[in-house]
């Protein structure tokens, strides 16, 4: 019985492996076609940094994915801070709201932005871009913040206070240190969020601000190619970093943390 | 007073980028588009009453199918992989959880293109089988239904998996005991005890997987060699070919209600808002 | 620390994002039309800063054209029924012939037409026309006709352009009706006989077809000319026909976005394309029928030879335009839904 249950569980991770995998192993295929492995190369990733039209995509993903997610960083703790501490009207509202962009379709979402563009004649390029994928991340990272939030004592805030700490200096001595590893994987979603988005880019992006999930959609549609292969493998590698350094902080912070509050 | 500022940029945010684009799509939806693409501003239902023409409702209907056989298929292999995952150490369930979020964080069109490379008809899958003697012809993996399917099931499994897997982790292993002890069998343990507790989860991973299912439309136009078209083809054909932003925004008034009462239903079973999206 | 650096990345590549090109060419144009070499060529010649765009169908270049801010492209390539009803819409501009002395190459037979009598707003750049293409090693039999693809024998070995006007359209051809009908009976004739079809269709695909016929996933198709002789070029087995029903040609044409920033750099890349060596590198490496005069001293043999590319002229005269029928199009993105 428990041989079965491993089986499965090794199913399970083949059928989410396999694809990737094999994506990845052929991108170093000699041959042309995805079928039989011929001989070991570098070919097709020297090629890609050959093309200037993909470096371009990868700068302006880079460009978008750093300036949103730093944007709905800012506004998402600060949200989440303000959420927490005051009520007001309209507050539940608010709350409610803010989980629209993570449960409707994405399409809904991009179209929607589209035709507000449309209407206000904003110029579909980075600006759009950018304040689209702000637009997503946030909630993500008001949720990551608030949930350290709720940990946290209040009694600490209150005592610094008592201690003549104004304000701004009880935020960023004792508020802010503590929300970090909130912040943190907030940042980090939201990055690979918007490193990774199709949908709403398809409808948002400009003529001069394709990303590069963009440039591998029109790589796919174009047909099986090892140098899409080898394309994908270094976006999945760059998520895969991404993972590990957000793993790395977590398992720091979870270090120094018990180190400090004990 | 000042504190208050804390506040402002979520409201602004709410309501310039959310709100606002949700209403304009609503108005859209009552106006009428001119023969070149543009909008005309007189009010209409017109919209709305050619959504009930049978040609859309048979697109409803599929889209609905292909998401409901993609939720099941989750289902069905997320459940025994869940169940069995929660008897282990927690060392192992941590790597195992971890090796589930990896793909899930990975982008879903880069999974797409593995899969196509594993069901073309040259491809990975049918080489083997051939090879093997298995098959004489390559199947038709692809290009169809099936294809449809297998795609989105392999790229939305791990929105059923997380959830899942949290809420059949929580129940205590002392009652499957106990009740195996009372003479229950695995599939009354199952039955009356896993299901119950784990229907937040359960629902949770459903709703994740059947909403982006309506939406994605380059999987059924990748894999299912454009020969089905979804709601997700059908808004994007309205804005982006067919001119016709109007009824495109009437559709997709449509999925955000379709999505609200799911997300009610949900709540209704005493799921919570912040566990959606995987959080 | 790494603050810092990240910092200084993210500065780098902000400025480096933003900096204005004076000196450039917004051009959105079918994807694989003009190669990547002959850009660059022209850019190191002229010093203009080529941005390229690309759509994959006319439909898409119109919303492209009327949802964007005015000034955002500056030369785009619109098929003869899209080129009359961007007139219509006052969207493209007059096209000032002095400044592109090529014009003298161009053939005569594709100037003047229906759609731009006088050639006011546009300029032929190529033109291309829909074949049936089938793998005579495979599919043995006599294909004349679009009814001949109703064949059972046939299922899943049959590709199609993803293109509503042109799939219906040969519905419409097969059943001796207009192409460009919008009589709603015929019309749901047509899709009658696309849904039976459909049943050998294998997929849609507009963007790269050849692939597809090349990788032999499938063997029988309904492309444009210029993919099917690509493939015909990698594979001598490939065969094309122009079936006896009829078929859809299109010439795709230079015009000038109205309010284009950079007319001058437009007229100078058109004048450029219109080179005879340069419309020959074009042609040869995206084989469509030319519509130069002057390019025809550069084609080489493997152009001429090749019936999918090179369509002698009595062919070209039984192609028929795909026409501007416009709110009735309405009629069409149904049938094409309920094809779906």
């Amino acid at each position: 019985m428990k041989k079965i249950k491993n089986i499965y569980i090794f199913l399970v991770l083949l059928f989410l492996y396999l694809p990737i995998l094999v994506l990845v192993f052929f991108s170093f295929n000699t041959s042309k076609l995805n079928i039989i492995f011929s001989g070991f190369t570098f070919k097709w990733y020297k090629e890609l940094f050959m093309n200037i039209d993909l470096l371009e995509a990868f700068r302006n993903t880079l460009i978008v994915s750093i300036t949103s997610t730093i944007i709905s960083t800012v506004i998402g703790t600060i949200s989440a801070i303000g959420l927490k501490k005051f009520d007001f009207k309209g507050k539940k509202i608010i709350n409610e709201i803010l989980y629209i962009p993570i449960v409707i379709p994405e399409i809904v979402l991009g179209i929607a932005l589209l035709s507000i563009f449309t209407l206000t004649k904003i110029e579909l390029g980075f600006f759009t871009l950018i304040l689209s994928h702000i637009s997503f991340s946030i909630p993500f990272v008001i949720i990551s913040v608030k949930g350290i939030l709720e940990s946290i004592n209040p009694n600490l805030e209150l005592s610094c206070a008592d201690l003549g700490a104004n304000s701004w200096q009880t935020f960023f001595y004792i508020t802010l240190p503590m929300l970090m590893p909130g912040i943190k994987s907030g940042a980090m979603l939201a990055f690979t969020l918007s490193l990774d988005d199709v949908i709403i880019s398809y409808f948002t992006a400009g003529p001069h601000s394709n990303t590069l999930p963009l440039k591998i959609y029109s790589m796919i549609k174009g047909g099986i190619s090892p140098d899409v292969n080898a394309l994908t493998t270094l976006m999945l590698l760059v998520t895969c970093f991404i993972l590990f350094i957000s793993t790395y902080i977590q398992i720091k912070n979870m270090k120094t943390g018990s180190d400090t509050y004990e | 007073m000042k504190k208050k500022l804390l506040i402002l940029p979520v409201i602004l945010y709410s309501i310039f980028l959310i709100i606002c684009p949700l209403i304009y799509i609503l108005i859209l939806s009552f106006l009428k588009s001119d023969s070149y693409g543009g909008v005309i501003f007189t009010l209409t239902l017109e919209n709305y009453k050619e959504l009930f023409d049978f040609v859309y409702i048979k697109i409803f209907l599929k889209s609905f199918v292909i998401a409901l056989v993609t939720t099941l298929f989750s289902i069905l292999i997320s459940y025994p992989f869940c169940i069995f995952l929660s008897s282990k150490k927690k060392i192992v369930k941590d790597i195992i959880m971890t090796l589930v979020i990896i793909p899930f964080l990975t982008n879903s069109l880069i999974r797409t293109y593995g899969v196509i490379i594993l069901l073309r008809k040259e491809g990975i899958i049918n080489n083997i089988l051939m090879s093997l003697n298995i098959i004489n012809n390559p199947l038709k993996l692809m290009y169809n239904n099936f294809g449809i399917i297998m795609g989105m099931t392999y790229t939305l499994l791990p929105f059923m998996i997380l959830p899942l897997f949290a809420s059949v982790d929580k129940i205590d292993k002392n009652l499957y005991s106990a009740a195996s002890d009372l003479g229950a069998n695995k599939l009354k343990i199952f039955k009356e005890i896993i299901l119950p507790l784990s229907i937040p989860g359960l629902f949770n991973g459903s709703l994740m997987v059947f909403i982006p299912c309506i939406g994605f439309f380059f999987i059924a136009d990748l894999l299912g060699g454009g020969k089905l078209m979804l709601l997700g083809n059908l808004i994007k054909n309205q804005f982006l070919t067919a001119r016709n932003w109007p009824f495109g925004a009437s559709i997709s008034i449509v999925l955000i209600i379709v999505t609200f009462i799911l997300v009610s239903i949900y709540k209704k079973l005493g799921g919570k808002m912040e566990d959606l999206g995987g959080m | 620390m790494n603050k810092k650096i990240l910092l200084i990345l993210i500065l780098l590549f902000i400025t480096t994002g933003c900096t204005k090109k004076d000196n450039e060419l917004n051009v959105l144009n079918w994807s694989s039309y003009i190669p990547d070499s002959i850009i660059n060529d022209f850019e190191k010649e002229t010093g203009i800063k080529v941005n390229y765009g690309s759509y994959s169908s006319n439909e898409e270049l119109l919303a492209k054209i009327s949802t964007s801010k005015s000034g955002t492209y500056d030369l785009i390539f619109p098929s003869d029924y899209m080129v009359e009803l961007m007139i219509k819409r006052n969207l493209i501009d007059k096209i000032d012939k002095n400044k592109i002395p090529n014009i003298k190459n161009l053939n005569k037979n594709y100037m003047n037409l229906e759609y731009d009598k006088n050639n006011d707003y546009s300029l032929p750049f190529l033109l291309a026309s829909t074949v049936i293409i089938k793998n005579k090693a495979i599919i043995k039999d006599e294909i004349n006709s679009y009814n001949d693809l109703l064949n059972i024998h046939y299922k899943d070995e049959l590709i199609m352009l993803d293109d509503q006007r042109i799939v219906i359209g040969l519905g419409l051809l097969a059943l001796g009706y207009d192409m460009n009908s919008t009589n709603i009976n015929e019309l749901n004739e047509a899709r009658e006989f696309i849904l039976k079809i459909k049943e050998n269709i294998k997929l849609f695909d507009s963007d790269s077809p050849k692939n597809y016929l090349i990788s032999k996933e499938v063997n029988l198709g309904v492309i444009w000319n210029a993919e099917a002789a690509l493939v015909i070029k990698n594979n001598p087995n490939m065969e094309v026909i122009f079936p006896d029903d009829g078929f859809a040609i299109s010439i795709d044409n230079f015009c000038i976005v109205k309010n284009a920033k950079n007319k001058e750099n437009a007229y100078k890349f058109i004048n450029y394309i219109l080179r005879g060596d340069i419309m020959a590198k074009i042609i040869s490496e995206y084989p469509y029928k030319n519509v130069n005069k002057e390019a025809e001293k550069y084609l080489d043999e493997e152009y001429l030879q090749n019936k999918a590319a090179n369509i002698p002229d009595d062919i070209i005269k039984k192609g028929i335009f795909v026409k501007n029928i416009d709110e009735k199009i309405k009629l069409y993105d149904k049938t094409w839904a309920s094809i779906k």
